[in-house]
């Protein structure tokens, strides 16, 4: 193939070598296709996770949550904190990953309880207010969330007196080694923590699913996204509701953080308040706002597109570091030419169809 | 017994002085019409009773009970069913779905779904369809069926013939004649004699109080006395 571009241009392989090749043999090549296929499925989890807690809030109470990503951040630490404290660096694969899940558990409800307390303190008062007075609000708690962090960081000195901002320590020390390498699998090449991921993310989605279709509060969360008013005037009583969505969007958004301490990209640190929100936004404006079909959709999307941008770094086609930032926000951009309403989306409503 | 009474309730949108001290009551077992034109504070009898936007001066009871400063969801506890002017669907829900979230807490999904479809056999022949997807008379049939499965006392019916065609307005109405044998209405309707026809007793509203009432059958279509109101 080289040869044959060679052939026609040989100026043009002389600049970027190997790389048209590259891409061919990606698409020829079913296991390295398999190999980031699988890598965007993990990494499409993760945006779901972070995403959809979001999407909850945001369709049926229209609250833009911008305090969303300091709850995955201090789920993160929280996760952390408990990995370190009960040891779990020195638990074989099945102790480990079996205590990593009830952590998982513990975050998603410590989180839903901080939830509640934020909604029925703080938000619940601005309801009335034009949106403008619910976005100062929820940014002002992220700050001072993270904040607070930084300080307790700094004042037990996690970073060991490093300048590093990074908390690395749990994720080198903690992980089990069987997840932190790849395997094969039919010669095909798989991160350990993949499919682990990719569980998580189904059953996040089913979980979800089933809430909003299966349960008689998914059957008020639908009718209030819809029209508050007339649910109101069925005897739905939609400030409960609110409650319990944003107690389920809180705990999400825990879960999320707990997903992310293990994976290397994102660890846990301060910062990551920032570095979740900006991909989730993208997601669920993409998606649409407010339909969890669209957060799904998007987050594959993403996912996917990320993947292929790390294939593509790793291989050398590109040299460019924050490809994969740099892509994220193209998608945002193109959708926001194309359909501004997002993949799903429904004009002046959010949709849990 | 009185079931429902207004006394002197004013309310407002915004600065707008709407409802000017309105006083009418609802007894057990009646049919209550309220008349007027356009404007005169009909439905926002309908949405002050609601509690969807609550009076800022005066009493609403029902069953003896004060509703003014409850909140939306507890006046529909309280057993007051409400079927809107344009029928507010839950347009993306499916009927069946529509129907279920109507049902009370402590009530059975499985009865009310019953109750539903056997007053209304075309709901249950789209039971799985989207709300949205029905006939602008179907989705009437189900507005009228969630009020129905609403453990409710009491109907806020409003213009319930309303951009319907002729032959399904006399459906419409023979379904609520249907309802009003175990339920009491209160009725606002644009078409007189739909009207006179379903109500025992009228209210004639005009500039957010009421200037008129009495039994129906005291008053015919072509009476002076609600023509002067209600003509344009």
């Amino acid at each position: 193939m080289t040869g044959l571009t060679a052939a026609l241009d040989p100026a043009l392989a002389a600049g970027v070598p190997l790389s048209v090749g590259e891409v061919v043999d990606l698409f020829t090549s079913p296991t390295e296709f398999a190999s980031v296929f699988v890598e965007g499925l993990a990494k499409a989890s993760l945006y779901l996770m972070i995403a959809s807690g979001l999407t909850l809030i945001f369709g049926l109470m229209d609250v833009i949550n911008f305090a969303h990503g300091a709850f995955t951040m201090y789920g993160a630490y929280i996760a952390g904190t408990a990995v370190l404290a009960l040891g779990v660096g020195s638990m074989g694969l099945v102790g480990s990953v079996a205590t990593f899940l009830l952590i998982l558990v513990g975050v998603f409800v410590l989180l839903a309880v901080l939830g509640v307390v934020f909604e029925v303190a703080l938000i619940r008062r601005l309801y009335e207010y034009p949106p403008i007075y619910m976005i100062l609000l929820t940014f002002g708690v992220s700050i001072t969330m993270e904040e607070l962090m930084r300080m307790l960081v700094d004042y037990y000195n996690v970073n060991s007196g490093r300048e590093a901002i990074d908390w690395s320590i749990p994720r080198d020390e903690t992980i089990p080694e069987s997840l932190d390498g790849t395997f094969n699998l039919l010669g095909v090449s798989i991160g350990g923590l993949h499919p682990f991921q990719i569980l998580l993310g189904i059953l996040t989605v089913a979980g979800i699913w089933y809430f909003l279709n299966e349960t008689r509060y998914g059957l008020f969360v639908r009718a209030g996204v819809e029209d508050d008013e007339m649910a109101r005037a069925l005897g739905i009583n939609i400030n409960r509701t609110f409650t319990v969505v944003f107690a389920i969007g809180s705990g999400l958004a825990g879960a999320a953080g707990v997903m992310l301490m293990w994976s290397p990209l994102w660890r846990v640190n301060v910062p990551l308040a920032l570095g979740v929100l900006l991909p989730a936004f993208v997601i669920v404006i993409v998606g649409g706002l407010g339909s969890f079909k669209g957060t799904v959709v998007a987050s594959l999307l993403v996912g996917m597109l990320d993947a292929l941008a790390t294939w593509a770094f790793r291989v050398e086609v590109v040299t460019f570091t924050d490809i994969d930032q740099l892509l994220i926000f193209a998608i945002l951009v193109v959708m926001l030419i194309l359909q501004p309403r997002g993949l799903f989306g429904v004009e002046g409503q959010g949709d849990h169809g | 017994m009185t079931l429902l009474e207004l006394d002197d309730v004013h309310t407002y949108y915004g600065q707008s002085h709407i409802l000017q001290g309105v006083d009418l009551s609802v007894e057990e077992g009646e049919v209550v019409a309220l008349l007027g034109r356009n404007g005169v504070g009909k439905t926002t009898t309908f949405r002050s009773i609601l509690q969807l936007t609550p009076p800022r001066q005066g009493s609403i009871q029902f069953k003896g009970e004060e509703l003014v400063g409850k909140d939306t969801y507890e006046v529909a506890d309280a057993g007051i069913g409400w079927i809107p002017e344009d029928r507010r669907m839950f347009s993306r829900l499916s009927v069946e779905e529509n129907v279920r979230a109507s049902v009370p807490g402590d009530a059975s999904e499985a009865e009310a779904l019953e109750l539903a479809y056997e007053t209304f056999p075309i709901l249950g022949e789209r039971a799985d369809q989207r709300a949205g997807d029905l006939s602008g008379g179907q989705q009437q049939m189900l507005a009228i069926a969630r009020g129905l499965v609403g453990g409710n006392d009491l109907l806020l019916v409003d213009e319930p013939s309303e951009g319907l065609a002729p032959k399904i307005v006399t459906d419409v109405g023979e379904a609520l004649l249907a309802a009003s044998e175990s339920l009491p209405i209160l009725l606002v309707e644009q078409k007189l004699g739909l009207a006179l026809d379903l109500a025992d007793r009228f209210y004639v509203m005009d500039h957010g109080t009421i200037v008129d009432s009495g039994k129906t059958s005291e008053v015919s279509v072509d009476d002076e006395r609600l023509r002067r109101y209600l003509s344009a």
